[in-house]
């Protein structure tokens, strides 16, 4: 069949967006798209465009991640990826050949996940099981500043590779083991493990979805969200020991990152709370624990976002729905149990809370209410899909989504890096590389290989 | 020296992994971004938890609350149960809530009221001896108060200024404020999660506050990448805009290229893999704690078990043990199409009916299948792999006595990020702050005091 191209609705022009407005309300805006409009992006320098990081991480997102995050700043990464290429490469929903990105030279096929976090890295192939590819892998290592890699816990140390061992070689490399749950302890990692084991064993899914008298059960994110949360967490430690390194010490070290850990980190009061009085953390569905009004609720058609914990927002929420509701005033205004911000979070008071709301919403549908709410300057929001996602006008205007021309796999719709800056901002340079493309460039440049050492190492393949 | 090379060749890698990332010893070592000073003129959960990540490194993060109350997430708790006494020395009788902790961890207690001249100048004082500015007011506001990136890279040009929020202060909708909940609504990793409509499901929430908690991580990032660059190379600091909703839109992995090319929005698939297959969650039919009187205990086991690779299908299909499968299914492209998914893990509930998820890992375990139970907070916090981690850890709080804490996110050999105390309470560090780096005496501590200025 066919798609219409993207955007189907044309993105606005900044004088349509600031129709109207004063040339003071206009000023700050403006100023901000003077500094940060992606459109500017190569017309200024890169933040990390000294740093080389050699991406040895396969199968698994975390790693992908975190180096996209490098890559995104500047960093010069080179994804080291097994001869025939990372089996992320093959990942498609449902194997659904057909969704695959097709290389227009050779054919090769890729994965929409691999695609997306292939962003302005280089692929080389190499083949760290045998001899020699460990050989050639720590003559790169005296190149880099950065390695990252997810082999099973020690595989990499008895292979006479690892931290202990390239050290000796480069006292300045970063090294970064990511992972799920670790690579040491007793549960640590074994092959094969990937997300969503991280999201399971830190209390992530038991705490997700409905509970169990609402029909519903642990639930884990769709995306291989840990390993995004364990990916960028692994970032800012490398990024912490390249500061060090460069500012105090000379040295390198050795970081680790877990997918579970990053989440554990991030696990709200679960740990405190558990601590204080022995409760576990229950499910609440689309409500929260611990602030009311703040819940996606089903609305005229779909789900809707509405947020205002305090009383400014509570209480203009109130006339809102007051406006079409007249029992409002009784049933929720008049009730003393809901008139303090901490009495609401009470579960009974939630319920009766959520059960006007959702009578309201219920007539209403996600545009609507939140033409309504916007009035009174209420956080509120429709949950979107990704097709709404893909063209919603302040998203299209802002460019977090954009297509790029690959010069090998056509045109291809993205998330933007959202590293926004006036001085050294993130940036697409390229997206999607086929296997091993850059093994003449990074080979010659690097280590200085002739047309002889590729035709060998191919035929033994090691490359 | 050479000896000490020889011994520690004879570790075993996972002793030295130990030793070398053992958090009890973090404090025997130098912290990475000592001597940095990070202001954080933030509240909920994103600009703080952003702060805290350079905090847990060694900065000095001086966190500005509003006078007497502090800022709105302290007074957030579930189900407004658990609280830490006192909230500050002029409110006694209420506390912190715990929505709170987490998000700042090892920070500077001072409270300045920002709408006052009085208060704007002592901002300025703070900003000209500081390395980064964290901040969440609603795009612009900082700006009409005189105290915004534009005046304060006057007054110091190597301030990295960041502020970070729901939809950016520039575009369509950049006067819409916004929540985590509402970055993930509108963001798309919300309509993603949950069962399919079909199957009777709807979208759900990540129950964490994700888009604030990893957004404070995206922009620390970003900051450490900016200080790199002025430090290594311009001298010069820069802004920094990091919108929570965008993201959020920048995970949705495939999403948006299989969008693009087909026209084909991403369906919610529930708690199975839509790329591999067998890697989903399971419910085990029986309760791990069938007496507890907790609810959360009383239900059904819950089990991830991975499979996806043809090998490791065919030790499952044994497992089971009926033989229904091992063919039919044996290749993976067959196995992950949504039909096979939906006669497959059908079937492994089935099997597992009578099981608790502890009995079902023990068998998968034997047989050299992954898996992972789905673990509930209490088992978390006492698992001994997270304990001697240290991903939680019992902290000796200054303030607040004995309290369970999450470490941090990852772990350094030389330069460890640690965790000194959860939060303290509004004001604490007045004096020492603002006498140290804005040079109020007593008196004009006590006179602002008074006034309610700070």
């Amino acid at each position: 069949p066919k798609v219409a191209p993207w955007p189907a609705i044309p993105i606005a022009k900044p004088d349509e967006v600031y129709a109207g407005l004063s040339d003071q309300a206009k000023e700050y805006p403006l100023f901000l798209e003077s500094i940060l409009r992606q459109e500017k992006n190569f017309e200024k320098p890169e933040a990390l465009s000294r740093l080389r990081v050699l991406d040895c991480s396969t199968r698994m997102m975390i790693g992908h991640w975190c180096s996209s995050m490098l890559s995104e700043l500047g960093a010069e990464v080179i994804q080291v990826e097994p001869p025939g290429g990372d089996p992320l490469r093959r990942n498609t929903p449902f194997g659904r050949k057909e969704y695959m990105f097709r290389d227009k030279e050779t054919g090769e096929e890729v994965g929409g996940q691999f695609l997306h976090e292939m962003r302005n890295k280089h692929s080389i192939t190499l083949n760290l099981e045998t001899e020699e590819g460990r050989e050639i892998l720590k003559r790169l290592v005296t190149h880099a500043d950065v390695l990252i890699e997810n082999g099973p816990p020690g595989q990499w140390d008895s292979w006479g590779i690892g931290y202990r061992q390239l050290r000796e070689l480069n006292p300045r490399l970063v090294y970064c083991w990511v992972g799920q749950r670790g690579q040491w302890g007793p549960l640590k990692d074994k092959p094969g493990v990937l997300d969503p084991t991280a999201q399971a064993a830190c209390g992530f899914v038991h705490g997700t979805g409905d509970p169990k008298e609402f029909g519903g059960q642990p639930t884990r994110s769709a995306l291989w969200m840990a390993d995004h949360v364990g990916g960028t967490s692994a970032a800012m430690g490398i990024l912490a020991a390249i500061l060090h390194r460069d500012n105090v010490s000379g040295e390198g070290q050795f970081v680790e990152a877990t997918a579970a850990e990053a989440v554990i980190r991030i696990l709200d009061y679960n740990w405190a709370w558990h601590s204080m009085d022995g409760s576990i953390r229950p499910r609440y569905g689309n409500w929260d624990l611990a602030i009311n009004i703040y819940a996606v609720n089903p609305c005229k058609d779909g789900y809707m976002m509405v947020g205002g914990g305090h009383d400014r927002l509570w209480y203009r929420i109130w006339r809102t729905v007051g406006d079409e509701y007249a029992t409002v005033e009784e049933d929720i205004l008049g009730d003393p149990h809901l008139r303090e911000v901490a009495d609401r979070l009470a579960h009974d008071m939630q319920v009766k809370t959520y059960t006007m709301l959702g009578e309201w919403l219920k007539d209403n549908p996600r545009a609507e209410a939140e033409r309504k709410l916007s009035k009174q300057q209420v956080a509120s929001g429709g949950v979107l899909y990704t097709n709404e996602v893909a063209e919603y006008p302040h998203f299209k205007y802002r460019g977090h989504v954009a297509e790029t021309e690959s010069p090998h796999y056509g045109k291809v719709l993205y998330g933007t890096t959202p590293f926004l800056q006036q001085k050294t901002p993130g940036r697409l340079k390229w997206l999607g590389r086929p296997t091993g493309y850059d093994n003449e460039d990074v080979y010659r440049r690097l280590l200085g290989f002739t047309r002889e050492d590729f035709k060998r190492l191919k035929q033994a393949k090691v490359i | 020296m050479a000896k000490e090379a020889t011994t520690k060749q004879a570790t075993s890698f996972e002793q030295f992994c130990q030793e070398t990332f053992d958090f009890k010893k973090a404090f025997g070592k130098p912290e990475a971004l000592k001597g940095y000073r990070v202001l954080s003129c933030t509240q909920y959960i994103l600009g703080p938890s952003c702060a805290s990540y350079m905090g847990e490194l060694g900065a000095e993060v001086i966190k500005i609350e509003a006078p007497r109350r502090g800022e709105a997430m302290r007074h957030t708790t579930p189900f407004n149960e658990p609280f830490l006494y006192p909230l500050s020395k002029w409110i006694p009788e209420r506390g912190t809530g715990l929505g709170f902790l987490g998000a700042n961890p090892n920070e500077y207690f001072i409270s300045v009221d920002f709408h006052r001249p009085e208060g704007q100048a002592i901002l300025k004082k703070l900003a000209a001896k500081s390395d980064v500015m964290v901040e969440n007011y609603r795009p612009g506001t900082f700006d009409r108060w005189g105290i915004g990136y534009r005046q304060l890279r006057e007054i110091n040009p190597r301030l990295v200024y960041c502020w970070l929020g729901g939809f950016g202060g520039w575009g369509p909708g950049r006067v819409r404020a916004s929540y985590d909940i509402l970055g993930q609504a509108q963001g798309g990793n919300f309509g993603a999660t949950g069962k399919p409509e079909f199957m009777g499901g709807a979208p759900a929430k990540h129950t964490i506050w994700l888009a604030d908690y990893w957004g404070g991580m995206m922009g620390a990032v970003q900051i450490l990448a900016a200080l790199y660059w002025r430090d290594k190379i311009s001298g010069e600091g820069t802004f920094i805009e990091y919108s929570q909703v965008h993201g959020v839109t920048r995970q949705l992995e495939y999403a948006l290229p299989l969008y693009g090319r087909h026209g084909v929005t991403r369906e919610r698939w529930g708690n199975w893999d839509t790329q591999l297959c067998v890697h989903g969650i399971i419910k085990c039919g029986k309760s791990s704690y069938p007496n507890s009187d907790n609810p959360q205990e009383q239900e059904e086991g819950y089990i991830l078990i991975s499979a996806y690779d043809d090998g490791d299908f065919a030790k499952l299909s044994k497992v089971v043990g009926d033989g229904k499968f091992a063919e039919k299914y044996a290749k993976h492209d067959v196995r992950v199409k949504p039909q096979s998914q939906m006669e497959i893990y059908p079937w492994l509930e089935k099997w597992a009916a009578d099981k608790t998820k502890e009995q079902v890992a023990e068998i998968l375990e034997k047989a050299g299948i992954n898996n992972q139970p789905v673990w509930n907070s209490k088992e978390v916090a006492n698992h001994p792999h997270w304990q001697q981690r240290g991903a939680v850890q019992w902290l000796d709080d200054p303030s607040f006595g004995d309290l369970l804490h999450q470490g941090p996110a990852y772990k350094m050999s030389h330069t460890p990020p640690r965790v000194k105390w959860a939060l303290k309470p509004v004001g604490t560090d007045n004096e020492y702050i603002l006498g140290k780096l804005a040079g109020l005496s007593s008196e004009e501590l006590r006179r602002l005091e008074e006034q309610e200025c700070i």
